[in-house]
């Protein structure tokens, strides 16, 4: 079975992060990753199921673990050699195409009673990730036993599986996902109605931010930061009112919010603090530049929502501190209370999303397993090259059919 | 070599042939020599310097005392125990700043002579700059002079005017038309006021020094709009000018209302770079260089390349022009203005035959909105397609749909205290739409009415946020005229963002043209400085 | 030692012949006219240039206002100034503009700077003074001041006489007016303030004090107004500069017009209320000058 494989192997991670460092996504060409000839993967337990992806993206964690950049934070919750590839929509033996709800909790992990968490639903907190009958991994695409999306084959438990009907084409099923994580951040942010929120990013999960926030929540209006043209104007067909570069952020919020600049920085007049500020802000950056803009933009006793994959940062805390802001974190998904009371999955949620806001066009450019390389790069890059989501596409892979054969 | 001591000679229309030399062109901070095609164009060069008065402080205090139309000699209006407010033109007048002493502070100097002469107590010296930004101390001394400053600045009778002061403006009432007219509290409650005016262009004075220079947003949305300025044709020509329609109007209103004004108007010469002296190369005409001037150019030239932008404009904004006084009149606001008006004329005007396809203009440092400042884009636009382009009475000086070339290097860069506005309207409101009227429907009231704006207008060195508005309402007649504008020079991404076309030299500039006048276009050359205007037949 | 005989040794005056009067060389009878001439005028301008003004900066700071009223004047004036200590002439040299200030001779005390031989070839050749008399100008030196008016020279003279002796004027004497109206050119009225303070009449040693020297509208004799009448417009006029000085330029120009300038000579009271009433006359403010970064 091919399948790029991420092995444990010190000097190739030190190259990876220094050749990501120069260059992103180049860490695929020197690192620990690799295409492999694996084994068909065998089921953890009797209720698992093989499943065939068709289309796998590549999420920016994804990348930060292949640049050598993710936090140390996640090494206990990683088993190597492993395979990545989270965001998958793909075939079961009987035919059902499927989506991956990739979160190993206790259900999957075999475990009785469940932890709180899990019982509640909310899979994204499951606290025995490292326990059970798997081996440690918080979600497929980073354990051992199961697998990953960037296989012809992998390993996945019932409880997993979401299955789409016929209407629901390959692209879109493939963004439940990531737009799952933007839907549970747009929950999590809480805003109030009339508000003005502020999407730092606009990158996968900005724009599917800014999407959610359209949809979940009544904003009055949505201040967005972009990079790039392109990005500058789906962020605006997703429903930013205003986009701007990220260096502008400041004097934009100042202008869409009616406050005071409090202090001018520096020669070239750029604004430094606000009077008041934005409701919300979501960072879907998660750096220390976005962080600080973020606390800077805030009114006081706003909310910062980090959704971003921060690694290790460096940040002046006294503006959280004097404006009473709160700063929470957003990890992934699970099930979501609603403002009106009802409770739902946030996967169906998303699902619901994606059809409406027919978010199955950001899926910019798909490449085949063997190129692994150039979508690395490319997705690396995405931003810069006018592109959103970047996938692998196994549906023309000969050995789907093999494996069928040989199954039967 | 030019004139010395025999008469100035008028401005006349050069058609240019094989033999004719590379004309000088403005460049912002710099020059440029560039050679215009043979017979097919023609190029204005501006009247010499006239003449200034003899004796300045005569010719003042005779004026006062000799007013005309329906008005009593100074004097007599001065008593003892009145309000006397005299309210005077702000640094955006003249350009660029004159020698000391200016021309302001000796008429000040005459007036205030003779209030004391009469045992005036109650004086107010205003800087009439209605929504510019107000002026520093060192700037007001320059304009009033130290005598007048240390009498009446350290007991708050010598200010800015403050447009947004809620306890500083009224509403006198509304014109016919229903335009509001708001005018300074103190001004309105004055027994006399005393307007002191410098006359650079056509556009200034009359009604406009008043209604305008002591008035705030409230009257000012009435005339700086887009339709008033789309039918000013154009806006140096009183007679043709709804601008002008306008504050006439509001100029009655203050007369009903009982605001005595006696209006003191003066005109200077075109003398900006001075007779002699090293700058003087720049207002010859090219074939009469001697060979100093050319030498001293290429220095010049030379010099300025090396330079950095922040030096070149330090060093170009410390030119103070030899402007010399050509005329004062005073007294009844319309009698006053119309001789002055023709004494601008006499200066200015230089009779031009009909249009052409395309109009060249090489774009100054400085423009009456960035003194001692940055010229950020939008004042490029407004200079070349609001003030240079209006520079005409009859017909612009381009036919309609026809190509604007204007060269300047339009930096991406904003003077961050004079101009905060400015940012935003670059940043955000041009990124939207380049249209004057669409931009003044969904944008004007948010810009002016932002509180911070206003807080920096009213207690920084700020223009207010609807500033930059009037800015761009200036060329909407050009931007309705033109077929196209390009720039040459400039920074492309600037040039573009305001719907422009960038080019790197005339000469592309000229055959991008030829796609929208057609092959051979026929051109004018404005050329400056320094300044002039056509009287188009 | 044998005695030395005529002509070796003068030979006193013979019994019965008038002795013919003596020939004086100090006083108003100095000779000055070398120190007029191109190498003195030369090193003059070395000292006053070179050495004078540092000096006179760093003892001084002078604040000089009214240069603007200068600018229609054309050929030589006469700079009547007000007299407070002898750091009056050096300051004077050194804020007069061009194209006076080095074609000015100095009307000095001559019983007081040219009494001797020594001292006076020091006043005429560092400040290029020439005698004069202090209270009445004597017929030798005033054809002396108008033949050098004439060549261009311009002069100028303190009319009180000497220097004040309690920080207040003293009455101004009709000489510049009297040279004003023979010669025929304009005076221009001049305050200085402040120098009382550096050198006091009877102090050796300069003490640094900030000083102003504010320069009036010329004035020029009327057509049949004596030197009298002259002579006391001109100190009206350094009133109203004194005035403008210590207040400001509007409060002395309405109280000019009112005739309620305060004298020059001061209150008309006892000495020690004169110079407590001299303490509230100087006012200078720091100014901050940039209001925006260089950019």
């Amino acid at each position: 079975m091919k399948a790029l494989e991420f092995r444990r192997n010190v000097p190739r991670f030190a190259a990876a992060r220094l050749a990501g460092s120069l260059t992103p996504g180049r860490g695929a060409s020197v690192g620990p990753l690799h295409l492999a000839d694996l084994d068909p993967p065998t089921a953890p337990g009797p209720d698992w199921v093989r499943v065939r992806p068709r289309l796998s993206g590549i999420c920016g964690s994804d990348l930060a673990t292949i640049d050598g950049r993710s936090a140390r934070y996640f090494e206990p919750f990683v088993s190597f050699p492993f395979v990545p590839g989270h965001e998958v929509v793909g075939d079961l033996d009987d035919g059902t195409r499927v989506v991956l709800e990739p979160v190993l909790g206790c259900v999957s992990r075999n475990l009785d009673p469940t932890c709180d968490p899990c019982a509640t639903g909310q899979l994204g907190n499951c606290e025995n990730t490292t326990f059970g009958d798997l081996e440690p991994g918080i979600q497929t695409g980073s354990c051992h036993d199961t697998g990953g999306g960037w296989a012809t084959a992998f390993s996945a438990h019932p409880s997993q599986l979401h299955p789409v009907d016929g209407s629901f084409s390959d692209e879109s099923a493939v963004m439940v996902e990531p737009t799952a994580c933007a839907v549970h951040a747009a929950l999590v942010a809480d805003v109030p109605d009339g508000a003005i929120v502020t999407v730092l990013g606009a990158g996968t999960l900005g724009l599917l931010t800014i999407a959610a926030l359209r949809t979940f929540a009544k904003p009055r209006t949505v201040v967005a930061t972009a990079r790039y043209p392109s990005q500058r104007r789906l962020a605006a067909e997703l429903g930013a009112d205003l986009v701007v570069e990220p260096d502008g952020i400041r004097r934009a919020v100042r202008r869409a919010t009616g406050s005071r600049a409090v202090s001018i920085a520096g020669d070239d007049g750029a604004v430094d603090r606000l009077s008041g500020g934005t409701d919300v802000v979501v960072d879907c950056v998660g750096s220390s530049a976005s962080l600080t803009d973020a606390m800077a933009i805030t009114r006081p006793r706003g909310r910062i929502v980090l959704v971003g994959m921060p690694a290790s940062v460096s940040l002046e805390l006294t503006p959280l501190w004097h404006r009473e802001i709160e700063l929470v974190g957003a990890y992934t998904y699970g099930t979501e209370t609603l403002p009106d009371g009802s409770t739902a999955r946030t996967f169906d949620l998303a699902a619901g999303l994606v059809r409406a806001a027919e978010l199955g066009r950001l899926v910019s450019a798909t490449y085949p397993l063997h190129r692994y390389r150039d979508a690395l790069e490319h997705a690396a890059a995405a931003g810069r090259r006018g592109a959103v989501k970047v996938a692998f596409d196994l549906r023309d892979e000969k050995e789907r059919e093999t494996l069928m054969e040989m199954s039967k | 070599m030019s004139n010395g001591h025999l008469a100035p000679r008028p401005g006349f229309v050069l058609d240019v042939d094989r033999s004719s030399p590379p004309v000088l062109f403005h460049h912002g901070e710099g020059f440029r020599l560039e050679k215009l095609p043979a017979d097919r164009t023609r190029v204005i060069y501006p009247a010499e310097p006239l003449e200034g008065l003899a004796d300045p402080d005569g010719a003042i205090r005779s004026a006062l005392l000799n007013p005309l139309g329906d008005s009593e000699p100074l004097p007599a209006l001065l008593h003892s125990g009145m309000k006397l407010t005299i309210a005077f033109d702000d640094i955006s007048l003249p350009l660029p700043s004159m020698r000391r002493p200016d021309i302001r502070q000796r008429v000040i100097e005459a007036v205030l002579d003779l209030a004391a002469e009469a045992g005036v107590d109650d004086v107010h010296l205003i800087a009439a700059l209605a929504i510019h930004r107000r002026m520093t101390e060192d700037e007001l001394r320059h304009a009033v002079g130290d005598r007048v400053y240390d009498a009446f600045a350290p007991s708050g009778r010598l200010y800015n005017h403050d447009a947004e002061d809620p306890d500083g403006m009224v509403v006198l009432g509304q014109t016919p038309h229903g335009e509001d007219v708001q005018f300074s509290k103190r001004a309105a409650e004055s027994d006399l006021v005393v307007y002191v005016n410098i006359n650079l262009v056509a556009m200034d004075g009359g009604h406009k020094s008043t209604a305008t220079g002591l008035s705030g947003y409230t009257g000012l949305r009435h005339h700086h709009n887009v339709h008033t300025m789309l039918n000013s044709r154009s806006f140096m020509d009183r007679e043709n000018s709804a601008l002008h329609a306008s504050n006439w109007r509001m100029g009655k209103v203050l007369r009903d209302a009982d605001v005595k004004i006696f209006q003191i108007e003066t005109t200077v010469n075109n003398n900006t770079f001075g007779r002699e002296g090293p700058m003087s190369v720049l207002q010859k005409r090219e074939w009469e260089w001697s060979p100093k001037d050319r030498a001293g150019f290429l220095a010049m030239q030379q010099g300025l390349k090396l330079m950095p932008s922040a030096a070149k404009r330090k060093v170009f904004s410390s030119w103070l022009a030899p402007y010399e006084l050509t005329s004062v009149q005073a007294g009844e606001v319309e009698a006053v203005h119309e001789v002055t008006t023709a004494n601008v004329y006499k200066q200015q005007l230089v009779p031009v035959e009909g249009q052409t396809d395309v109009l060249t203009m090489g774009l100054p440092y400085i423009c009456p909105y960035n003194v001692n400042s940055i010229m950020n884009p939008i004042l490029v636009m407004c200079l070349g397609l609001g003030y240079f382009f209006n520079l005409y009475r009859g017909k612009p000086l381009v036919r309609e749909g026809g190509v604007l070339i204007m060269g300047h290097p339009t930096p991406w860069e904003f003077h961050p205290v004079h101009h905060p506005s400015y940012i935003d309207f670059f940043e955000q409101v041009l990124a939207d739409t380049t249209d004057p009227a669409e931009i003044e429907k969904k944008w004007e009231k948010q810009f002016a009415e932002d509180e911070w704006y206003k807080h920096l207008y009213r207690t920084s060195y700020a223009y207010h946020g609807a500033h930059p508005f009037y800015m761009w309402y200036w060329g909407a007649h050009a931007l309705q005229h033109l077929g196209r504008v390009i720039v040459v020079g400039g920074d492309t991404a600037a040039v573009r963002r305001m719907g422009f076309q960038p080019a790197s030299t005339l000469q592309d500039a000229l055959e991008m043209s030829t796609d929208v006048v057609g092959p051979q276009p026929t051109i004018t050359h404005l050329k400056n400085p320094p300044i002039l205007m056509a009287d188009v037949t | 030692m044998a005695r030395l005989s005529f002509p070796l040794r003068a030979t006193p005056v013979p019994n019965g012949v008038e002795p013919p009067p003596p020939v004086r060389h100090t006083g108003t009878d100095f000779d000055t006219d070398w120190a007029r001439s191109q190498p003195a005028r030369v090193a003059r301008l070395a000292l006053v240039e070179g050495v004078m003004r540092p000096v006179m900066s760093l003892v001084a700071s002078p604040a000089v206002k009214g240069l603007d009223r200068l600018d229609r004047l054309d050929g030589p004036v006469i700079f009547a100034a007000n007299h407070h200590s002898h750091a009056d002439t050096p300051l004077m040299l050194t804020t007069v503009p061009e194209p006076w200030r080095h074609r000015l001779v100095i009307g000095a005390a001559a019983d007081y700077f040219f009494r001797t031989r020594i001292g006076g070839s020091i006043a005429a050749l560092g400040i290029g003074a020439i005698p004069i008399e202090r209270t009445k100008v004597g017929r030798q030196s005033a054809s002396l001041a108008a033949d050098l008016i004439g060549d261009g020279w311009s002069l100028l003279i303190f009319p009180e006489g000497g220097r004040s002796p309690d920080g207040w004027g003293q009455p101004f004497r009709g000489g510049a007016a009297y040279l004003a109206i023979r010669c025929n050119v304009p005076v221009v009225p001049v305050h200085l303030q402040g120098t009382g303070r550096i050198l006091r009449k009877g102090k050796k040693l300069p003490q640094p004090s900030r000083t102003t020297v504010t320069f009036g509208d010329p004035l020029q004799p009327g057509e049949d107004e004596n030197s009298r009448a002259f002579a006391a417009r001109l100190e009206a006029a350094v009133a109203v500069l004194a005035d403008e000085a210590t207040s400001d330029w509007w409060q002395a120009r309405v109280r000019a017009h009112a005739g309620t300038s305060p004298d020059l000579t001061g209150p008309d009271i006892g000495a020690w209320r004169r110079v407590w009433a001299l303490g509230d006359r100087d006012r200078r403010a720091k100014r901050n000058r940039r209001h925006w970064p260089e950019l």
